[in-house]
């Protein structure tokens, strides 16, 4: 019997078997057996499923989206670079030492320049960086709603993928801050839609290429992608004339958006270290270098994800034990189903694959900070997606019906039992119901406060030392601070420590804390370079301004000379 | 100044990265389509159609009798085919080739073939064309270059498709084959490649198609219609191309590996400038002549102009190309504009990939072997190839501006026919004599 026979073709189709998404060349054909629901349009649910996904994720990503969670260092960062980029057509306000490829503020920076009001228009200047986080959170749910459709067949599968992709609570936290993973998640479900496409052809393999490549220099673990993006590029093109001609131009333009960044390194004469100096034990000076950071960054250790004080165990499990738990189980069936028939079970291949990249890259003992598991949610959610799909169509009649009511009934356990906390959660002071925080818990009104007594009582002149978060909103408020520097930049960057405060406790006027900035100056101090800091705030300042709520407190200290 | 230089440079580098994304879109039209589109039938209707050959020769001693042989021999009727072949009054080395070769036809009870003789001027190949087209008797006629080597079953092919399809004019593959004759024949024998495998369609779907000059099939009674060739062109399939599309008459365009009629590339860089600057020059002289203008869209005018125009942008080009490379070395611009101006040299990585790529198809295709060293001998190649090409666009630019306009011919040595590529003395010497 051939994988032609109708009889396979029917029974594949009806247990959901994976179907081979578009043009249907001789290797595609065999793997369709009937005709691809992938390859068909939408249809009324169809439609009425994506409009459902992209409308809760309009709501649990864009409710209380300017409130909750509190501006961080990194958004701020980002946000900082991109006004650099608008305002003084530089990378980053200060100097730019290759810490990240720039594709993700550049993105920032084009949205802020078409914003009628730049970063003024939502208020603070991080919250117009967290609508354009929303709307990247909308265009990868459509992503990711079309990707679980074309490689399951059928609606259940991209109904379930895009709903735990916009209620858990893990996603919601980390997919609201202006973070390069989030544009970075963009382009890499971007590049497997165009693979996906039921018209796919040469140039879409292209812009998928390109789209990857983007994603790469947006934020690089994308690259731990590329083997499944590649592998399904081959699989996509397998047999068909324009095999060759697809894989190499997907190479090509993945190839060189990347090699832009050290194109740009190189115009620079940044892209070796002086002297080719690689030692590791006493950075280079003289100009800063793309591949010292790179050498640098991938001999970075930090201990591994399992350690209790991880942030597997303080961040992840608590905000959604259900998505990594079940993400992982169904990873590891996602990759037992696509191994064992990568002919017939290529989506499963293709999720689990991808799941398990993003887990080894957060795994293999690295660097890790606590926003780096952004992409591993749409992945488990896609895994977890096929796997129920596969579950549900292999159930025989009646169990099939009882289980098309437990699907619903757990989704809701998620969303309204306290046990689920989804939506709703144990105020764990009082123990009473409430919402959870990420739709209830106002935290940046902190923030703006902060900003709003720093302008009402700090002159324009004044040498302050602050974090990142507020920095956009100093300097490009009213009035404008052209002499705030962040801490990290104080005490590393020598054009900012020695050139503006000399080193020297005395040129600092204030010190404004934001939350956990001092546990950061400890952390950051493993050369004593933010001993001059931290002795100012120790020892010559005078708190003049605090807030605080719940763990989050805030502080201004006034340097006394 | 300094904006100013930078935005011109800018502007002109993004011209030129849109222009290079263009043709290479154009370049790989056919394979983001379906293969159906550019196959010819899998399966032949009965011989129902009737052809005329038109067999344009001058100084073809060397090859006219193997073609005549090919045609004659082919896998259809001979009694619905016709052969003419058309030789300038002075040409007496091919017409002497060529009756000797009916003479020894006749003996085997073929009597389709005949010499047409032009008395008159301009020598060229439209004009012979026009002087035989009304000695053609049948219901299609079609052409085919002295030095052609068609597929025998050529006419099974567009005698299905004409009737199929019912199309009034076929355009069929024509494909060099000695990619390893000389160091830019890969390059030249990837140019046909593209050409009729890809561009070609993009043209025929847009209803805006420059048609090649041979394997390009007629019915005869639209081709009187339409007054046959301009024989002021020096490329009149060009011309006749965009006259009939401006009559919105439908052109099909068949490349099938299978089916394509094989030529060889010129001897000699010295033959391959002038062959090229024949085709520079006759485009511009069809875009002068306003062919372009009768089209029925903007759609299809905009992209017939560009296509004429083309010879004068790749001439412009070659300047920019060695502009680029002085102001490499030697000009410090801000970043920003040194990363816009290398996007050419991204699009050239880019061609430079896809012809790798294509050489590997074209051979796998022909059942022909490509190793490292072809790959290799393409990179090198590459740049200096460009350069030729653009080096033989401006000479048409030239010459069409100082109105020279004679008939440069391209020897032919027969080297797709057999194993040698180098020409023979004799060839040498007519070689000489063509330039």
């Amino acid at each position: 019997m051939t994988p032609r026979d109708p009889a396979i073709a029917r029974r594949g189709a009806a247990a959901g078997t994976v179907t081979p998404l578009g043009r249907a060349t001789p290797a595609a054909s065999r793997l369709l057996g009937a005709a691809s629901a992938a390859q068909r349009s939408l249809g009324r649910w169809g439609i009425l499923a994506l409009a459902f996904a992209l409308v809760t994720g309009l709501l649990t990503h864009g409710y209380h989206l300017f409130s909750y969670p509190l501006y961080s260092t990194d958004e701020g960062i980002y946000v900082e670079r991109a006004w650099a980029v608008i305002r003084e057509d530089r990378l980053s306000p200060v100097t730019y030492f290759y810490d990240h490829a720039p594709g993700g503020w550049l993105m920032l920076a084009a949205w802020e320049f078409l914003l009628p009001k730049h970063f003024d228009l939502f208020g603070n200047p991080v919250n117009s960086g967290r609508v354009l986080m929303l709307l990247a959170h909308l265009a990868s749910v459509f992503f990711l709603f079309e990707i679980a459709r074309k490689l399951s067949g059928g609606l259940l599968a991209p109904v379930i993928a895009t709903f735990l992709f916009n209620f858990s609570p893990l996603g919601v936290y980390y997919q609201r801050m202006v973070l390069l993973d989030n544009l970075m998640v963009v382009g890499v479900l971007l590049s497997l839609y165009l693979l996906l496409l039921s018209r796919a052809r040469l140039f879409a393999g292209s812009w998928s290429g390109l789209a990857f490549g983007i994603s790469v220099i947006t934020k690089e673990n994308a690259i731990f992608f590329a083997p499944t993006i590649i592998y399904l590029l081959s699989r996509r093109t397998k047999g068909d004339p324009s095999h060759r001609f697809a894989m190499t131009l997907w190479l090509f333009a993945a190839g060189m958006s990347m090699l832009a960044y050290f194109l740009y390194a190189t115009l620079k004469g940044e892209l070796f270290p002086p002297q080719m100096d690689f030692n590791l034990a006493h950075q280079p000076q003289g100009h800063v270098s793309l591949l010292y950071e790179l050498w640098y960054q991938l001999h970075r250790n930090q201990g591994t994800l399992f350690n209790h004080g991880s942030y597997l165990y303080t961040m992840w499990l608590p905000k959604d034990r259900y998505l990594l738990a079940a993400g992982l189980a169904a990873m590891l069936v996602c990759l037992y189903l696509g191994w064992r028939d990568k002919e017939r079970n290529l989506g499963f291949l293709v999720a689990g694959t991808l799941a398990l990249e993003i887990a080894f890259y957060l795994a293999r003992g690295s660097v890790i900070l606590d926003f780096y598991v952004i992409p591993l949610i749409p992945m488990f959610a896609l895994c977890i997606a096929l796997v129920a799909d596969r579950a549900l169509k292999s159930l025989p009649g009646p169990a099939a019906r009882v289980a098309v009511t437990v699907v619903p009934a757990l989704a809701a356990a998620l969303l309204l039992l306290p046990s689920g906390g989804y939506l709703l959660t144990h105020d764990p002071q009082t123990g009473k119901l409430k919402p959870n925080d990420v739709y209830y818990l106002p935290l940046t009104y902190l923030q703006q406060e902060q900003i709003a007594w720093i302008q009402a009582h700090i002159p324009p002149t004044a040498r302050i030392v602050s974090d990142d978060d507020i920095w956009v909103a100093l300097h490009e408020g009213h009035p404008t601070y052209p002499y705030d520097e962040s801490h990290f930049e104080a005490a590393s960057d020598p054009a900012v420590r020695d050139k503006v405060f000399g080193g020297n406790w005395q040129n600092i006027d204030y010190i404004v804390l934001s939350n956990g900035m001092k546990q950061a100056m400890i952390l950051n101090n493993t050369g004593g370079q933010e001993n001059y800091i931290l002795n100012t705030l120790n020892n010559h300042s005078t708190k003049v301004w605090q807030a605080s709520r719940g763990k989050v407190s805030l502080a201004i200290y006034k340097v006394q000379k | 100044m300094h904006d100013l230089f930078y935005a011109g440079l800018v502007g002109f580098s993004l011209l030129v990265t849109v222009q290079s994304a263009h043709t290479l879109f154009l370049t790989l039209y056919t394979w983001d389509r379906p293969p159906t589109e550019a196959r010819a039938p899998e399966r032949f209707l009965p011989p129902r159609l009737s052809f005329t050959v038109m067999l344009p020769a001058r100084h073809e001693e060397a090859v006219i009798a193997t073609t005549i042989e090919r045609v004659v021999r082919a896998n259809y009727p001979a009694n619905l085919i016709q052969v003419l072949v058309v030789c300038s009054v002075d040409d007496d080395g091919t017409i002497a080739k060529a009756e000797e070769k009916i003479t020894e036809l006749r003996r085997e009870g073929y009597g389709n073939v005949s010499v047409v003789v032009f008395h008159d001027n301009p020598i060229n190949k439209p004009h012979g064309l026009n002087a035989a087209l009304p000695q053609a008797t049948n219901d299609v006629v079609t052409i085919f270059d002295a030095e052609d080597d068609i597929h025998p079953d050529i006419f099974n092919v567009v005698n299905t498709v004409m009737e199929t399809e019912h199309v009034k004019v076929v355009q069929g593959g024509v494909q060099l084959m000695n990619f390893d004759s000389t160091w830019f024949s890969a390059l030249n024998v990837l140019e046909y490649f593209f050409w009729f495998k890809s561009r070609l369609h993009y043209f025929a779907r847009q209803g805006a198609i420059t048609l090649g000059g041979n394997t390009v099939f007629f019915d005869r009674a639209l081709l009187v219609r339409i007054g046959g060739w301009d024989e002021t062109n020096l490329t009149e399939d060009a011309d006749i191309g965009l006259r009939l599309s401006g009559t919105r008459e439908k052109i099909r365009v068949v490349y099938d590996d299978r089916y394509v009629t094989r030529e060889e590339t010129p001897p000699t860089v010295t033959q391959f400038i002038k062959q090229r600057t024949r085709w520079c020059q006759g485009f511009i002289q069809t875009m002068h002549k306003g062919t372009w203008k009768g089209l029925p869209t903007r759609k299809q005018r905009l992209l017939a102009f560009y296509t004429l125009a083309f010879p004068i942008f790749q001439a412009l080009l070659g300047i920019y190309f060695l502009f680029s490379l002085l102001t490499m070395l030697s000009l410090k611009t801000p970043v920003q504009v040194a990363l816009i101006s290398y996007l050419p040299v991204v699009m050239l990585i880019a061609h430079f990939l896809v012809s790798v790529v294509g050489l590997r198809e074209f051979t796998a295709a022909h059942g022909l072997k490509m190793t490292r060293a072809d790959v290799v001998r393409l990179a090198v190649a590459w740049l200096p190839y460009q350069l030729m090409l653009a080096y033989a666009a401006g000479r048409a630019v030239v010459r069409q501006m100082r109105g020279i306009n004679n008939w440069e011919k391209t020897a032919h040595v027969g080297a797709h026919r057999g194993p040698s590529s180098e020409p023979t003395e004799n060839v040498k010497e007519m070689v000489d004599d063509a330039a």
